[in-house]
């Protein structure tokens, strides 16, 4: 769904702003000049309390000895990187980092190919108790994990799979949730484009190689940002399923820093911010192909 | 019909996975895990929570000093922080591949000794340990485990405060009363200066009634018993300190480490916790000491002990308990826990302990000692988290005024009895 | 399983030879297509979600604290909660928390995603602003958040407390936990809601808002008969996704309340969390499970049949 305007020639950026009768120009210019600013203050303001909480992360973390039970204080008197020196010493953060990383490309590489063919099933083909196999896979979001760990650990020892690379990635090959997004995504593409190619006599592979995936990016790029997310904030089943030190991942690796009775903050906050810079870059990468790149993409 | 004993969900996943597999060709299942090689060097798993957060070395050096003692026999250590802990070693023990030994807080070796989880261990060498202790991790006269470490609550206090505000300072013969009284003079709430702490909770609850002379379960655990005289004393100290002379929930008590801030920020001048933070406070900018904790119709300190235990489950019992002897008699371990302050080591012999007594903040370590006279193990059940949470979550209503002292109480009680059925 | 492998490349050899065969050859020729794409993600999706799922079926008809053998009980467990005040307690509380967060989001999200359609200094900067938050984990931020909303001396009591408003209680008062879980996951989903409804507006034709304003629509009207409309698929999505994720609300929870005071903020998906890892009661939380998915199942399967009433597909 987010593509349908691939095919539209690059979108007016704004459909809100409509071209205005010659007659209203000024006073619609003053209306709209106002509106936009106050607009622009909203934005501005919403952007500070999304990002507040993660200033006051950073800031955390370089305070001495710094805390969040002082309440937020955003100026520190002696910033020090003592934190990310005591985080450094007590995890082997390359390791992990390297670690969740692998595992997140992986996993997001495989539920790319895995959604989006699925997706491709889907909305262009026709097969008898296409809803109901549809129904089964949104079936499979809807019984917490919390409930799964058990049986599939058992499940995984029975494949004698623990404590493996491939025990980490084994929930994570395929989701529900991205053959949901891209399959709305593929029946935005018109069908037309299709039959054209067929005409022109390209098959399913060609037709989905050629025209859908170029087509879908946008969906892609989101799909990706989350499958990367979910890998890389994954915490309980990494917790069970894992238990050699050199497969440990970023989650389970913070989660060492708080103590049974005393947890030091400033390094659990500069912890944090190994979580979040990283992940970071990865939504700042794909946000050109999220929403930028649906003008690039257009019809070739 | 009923009762038909299913030993577990393994046969299932493993049926419903053939026949996926006989769809593919091929079958996708490989071999179980390969037994232990005969000859070569055993190698026992030990899975732990108490080395997390800057005790993984000391772990690691009793390891290597068993390795050395014991060429025969490798220890591979997995360190869980405590939060996650439990989660993972359930799973691991639901699907057989717990760890050949395992340490448990005495809370929880109820559970797992009635579950059947847990190897006997035989030949113990009793005279190592302190006697309490070691009966601590007996069940059905049947040793199922060892006292690995224990630590107990005493009264912390902020000389300063206390000279500041003119009250002499607490001593072991203080009682509830002293204590209150004090905390009344010390409190200034302007200044947001608190006079006590102390956390409202089942830990403390269970203490508070042994104190005044109550017991929480019935001799033969059918039925509990602190909806008492004792009982209603217990809380309504506990209750009564809330916004009086102690911070409440709305103050931000319950949050993570609001109390050692509080403590370490010079505005508490009385606090009950316990020993293990003596390291996190040796650099409070301010004179502080501990005293045994104040006692009612008598004196009862809390104690914690863990215990680690070799589980039904290994293939190498023989060497597990080895390492469990090890790790909970030897002198290694007994020297490295007093060098570093992890908690105490539950030898018999107190003359080892003197170093623990030299040890730099505070100065009156004795009172640890001290408070060993008289001390309290919780009440341990078969759902006891359940428990802990019920009286917790009756406790903290009353304290937040949602409910009356004795109303949460008699709701309490209701609660754990149907626990115990 | 098999025919994924083989019967791929043979209908791709063989497409242009037979088009115009025989019905029968074509239906072959369908399935090995349908089995070629639907294959990589229905084999793992049943081999690591459905088998463990199917399992929880036979652990919910069991007594079993995960450490000792299964006992069966039959439908005791299901009985026994489909009775039981808490099972209702924490179905109102993750319904209530669905319906503050759902339109908390959607129309927060909607907005923010017409205001930043449009071009502004920054735009970029301020879409990145408002998905961080999507992106990072709730372990991080739930407990930021808790100390904003601290009773004593968070940020919002201070900032309300200085606007002459009242202060609550939030996580420590019954009353407020609920709202405070719920505005701080409005705070972090907001931006998943913008992304999918960034990408809907941009599909909208600019030429059918054109002749809309040529047509004398003003820009309330054209919101509510052209974009709104039109962005029925994305709202159709984020509406189905929201309520699958809404009722299995945890993460935040856990971290924030605990589900206190006194249960007052308690969830479905954080009882089954301690029914079977502190409680030991894995049987029941496996029930509990299955009742939740009978509720989503429900929910989701009224939204798709109504689909068809609003949702305008291209």
């Amino acid at each position: 769904m987010p593509d349908q305007l691939t095919l539209a020639p690059p979108p007016a950026p704004s459909p809100a702003v409509p071209p205005p009768a010659p007659a209203a120009i000024s006073t619609a210019r003053r209306r709209w000049g106002a509106l936009t600013l106050l607009r622009y203050a909203a934005v501005l303001a919403g952007a500070v309390v999304m990002l507040f909480p993660f200033l006051w992360t950073v800031v955390t973390s370089i305070t001495p000895e710094g805390s969040l039970a002082d309440g937020p204080r955003l100026w520190v008197e002696d910033p020090t990187t003592a934190a990310y020196g005591t985080l450094l010493e007590t995890l082997p953060m390359w390791r992990i980092l390297l670690n969740s990383f692998w595992i997140a490309v992986v996993s997001t590489l495989l539920q790319l190919v895995t959604g989006t063919m699925a997706a491709y099933g889907f909305a262009r083909l026709t097969f008898r108790g296409k809803n109901v196999v549809f129904a089964l896979y949104l079936a499979t979001l809807m019984v917490p994990l919390q409930v799964l760990v058990v049986p599939l650990f058992i499940e995984m020892k029975v494949l004698n799979l623990q404590d493996t690379y491939m025990a980490l990635l084994a929930p994570s090959i395929a989701s529900a949730f991205g053959v949901f997004l891209l399959k709305q995504a593929v029946e935005s593409v018109p069908r037309e484009l299709d039959e054209a190619a067929t005409i022109d006599g390209a098959g399913h592979l060609r037709i989905f190689a050629t025209i859908i995936v170029p087509l879908i990016r946008p969906a892609l790029a989101t799909v990706a940002v989350f499958a990367f997310m979910g890998s890389w904030n994954s915490f309980l089943w990494p917790l069970v399923v894992i238990r050699s030190p050199e497969f440990m991942t970023l989650p389970l690796g913070l989660s060492t820093l708080h103590g049974q009775f005393t947890t030091e903050w400033d390094v659990v906050m500069a912890g944090s911010v190994f979580s979040i810079v990283p992940i970071a870059i990865v939504y700042l990468l794909a946000q050109r192909h999220i929403i930028a790149g649906v003008a690039h993409s257009g019809l070739k | 019909m009923k009762n038909i004993a299913r030993r577990s969900v393994a046969p299932v996943i493993a049926g419903l996975v053939l026949a996926l597999g006989a769809c593919a060709q091929g079958s996708a299942t490989k071999t179980d895990n390969a037994p232990a090689t005969a000859g070569g060097p055993v190698t026992i798993r030990y899975m732990n929570f108490s080395a997390n957060g800057g005790h993984e070395k000391d772990l690691d050096a009793i390891k290597a000093a068993f390795e050395k003692a014991n060429p025969s026999i490798k220890v591979q250590v997995e360190t869980t922080p405590y939060d996650a802990y439990f989660t993972k070693l359930q799973t691991a023990v639901a699907g057989g591949t717990a760890g050949d030994t395992f340490e448990l807080n005495y809370e929880n070796f109820v559970t797992y000794t009635k579950s059947g989880a847990l190897a006997e261990l035989s030949g113990v060498d009793a005279a190592a340990y302190k006697p309490s202790l070691l009966e601590a991790f007996q069940a059905d006269g049947k040793q199922y485990g060892l006292p690995e470490s224990f630590s107990n609550v005493v009264l912390f206090f902020n000389k300063d405060l206390f000279k500041a505000a003119g009250v002499a300072e607490p001593t072991a013969d203080w009682t509830w009363k002293d204590e209150q009284a004090a905390a009344a003079k010390l409190t200034d709430k302007a200044k947001k200066v608190w006079g006590d702490y102390q956390p409202i909770s089942f830990f403390e609850f269970y203490k508070a009634l042994a104190q005044s002379g109550g017991e929480f379960l019935n001799s033969d655990k059918t039925a509990s018993t602190f909806n008492s005289a004792a009982g209603k004393q217990a809380a309504a100290f506990l209750v009564g300190k809330a916004g009086k002379t102690m911070p409440t929930e709305a103050d931000g008590a319950g949050t993570p480490d609001f109390d050692s801030k509080l403590f370490k920020s010079g505005k508490l001048a009385m606090w009950h916790t316990g020993i293990w933070l003596f390291s996190g406070m040796a650099d409070a900018p301010f004179a502080w000491d501990v005293v045994v904790e104040p006692g009612n119709a008598k004196k009862a300190s809390a104690m914690f002990t863990n215990g680690v235990v070799v589980s039904s489950q290994s293939k190498n019992k023989e060497a597990a308990q080895k390492w469990v002897s090890y790790l909970t008699s030897s002198d290694v371990m007994t020297d490295l826990r007093l060098k570093t302050s992890w908690e105490l080591p539950p030898v018999a012999d107190e003359a080892k302990l003197a170093s623990y007594l030299k040890a730099g903040k505070p100065a009156n370590r004795q009172a640890v000692f001290d408070s060993l006279d008289a001390t309290v193990l919780p009440p341990v059940v078969e759902r006891q988290q359940e428990l802990q949470d019920a009286v917790t979550k009756e406790l903290t209503a009353a304290a937040a005024g949602r409910k009356a002292v004795d109303q949460a109480l008699a709701d309490a009680q209701k609660a754990v009895d149907a626990l115990l059925k | 399983m098999t025919a994924t492998t083989h019967g791929a490349p043979k209908a791709v050899a063989t497409t242009r030879h037979t088009r115009g065969a025989g019905s029968r050859g074509r239906a072959w020729r369908n399935r090995g297509w349908v089995l070629f794409f639907l294959a990589p993600s229905a084999v793992p999706l049943l081999l690591f979600t459905a088998v463990p799922m199917i399992s929880s079926i036979w652990v919910s008809l069991h007594d079993w604290n995960l450490i000792s053998a299964m006992r069966w009980v039959g439908l005791d467990n299901y009985t026994d909660l489909l009775t039981d005040e808490q099972t209702r307690e924490v179905f109102l509380h993750t319904l209530l928390y669905c319906a503050g967060y759902l339109p908390l989001v959607y129309v927060g999200g909607l907005g923010l995603a017409l205001a930043l359609n449009q071009r502004m200094p920054a735009r970029a900067f301020f879409r990145a602003a408002y998905f961080l938050p999507v992106v990072t984990s709730w372990v991080v931020v739930a407990l930021v958040w808790k100390w904003l909303l601290n009773p004593s001396n968070g940020l919002v009591n201070t900032i309300l407390g200085a606007l002459g408003l009242p202060e609550p209680g939030w996580w420590t008062d019954p009353t407020w936990a609920l709202p405070a879980v719920i505005l701080s996951s409005a705070w972090k989903d907001l931006g998943f809601v913008m992304v999918i409804m960034l990408a809907g507006l941009q599909a909208i034709p600019s030429d059918v808002v054109e002749a809309a304003t040529v047509d004398g629509a003003g820009p309330w009207q054209r919101f509510w008969r052209i974009t709104l409309p039109l962005l029925s698929p994305s709202t159709f999505f984020v509406v189905v996704i929201s309520l699958i994720n809404g009722f299995q609300v945890f993460d935040q929870v856990y971290v924030m309340t605990g589900g206190g005071p006194q249960g007052a903020s308690q969830v479905v998906v954080g009882q089954v969390y301690d029914l079977t890892f502190r409680y030991g009661r894995a049987g029941e939380a496996s029930a509990l499970s299955w009742i939740l998915f009978a509720v989503i199942l429900l929910i989701t399967a009224v939204q798709i049949r109504g689909q068809k009433r609003w949702v305008h597909h291209a």
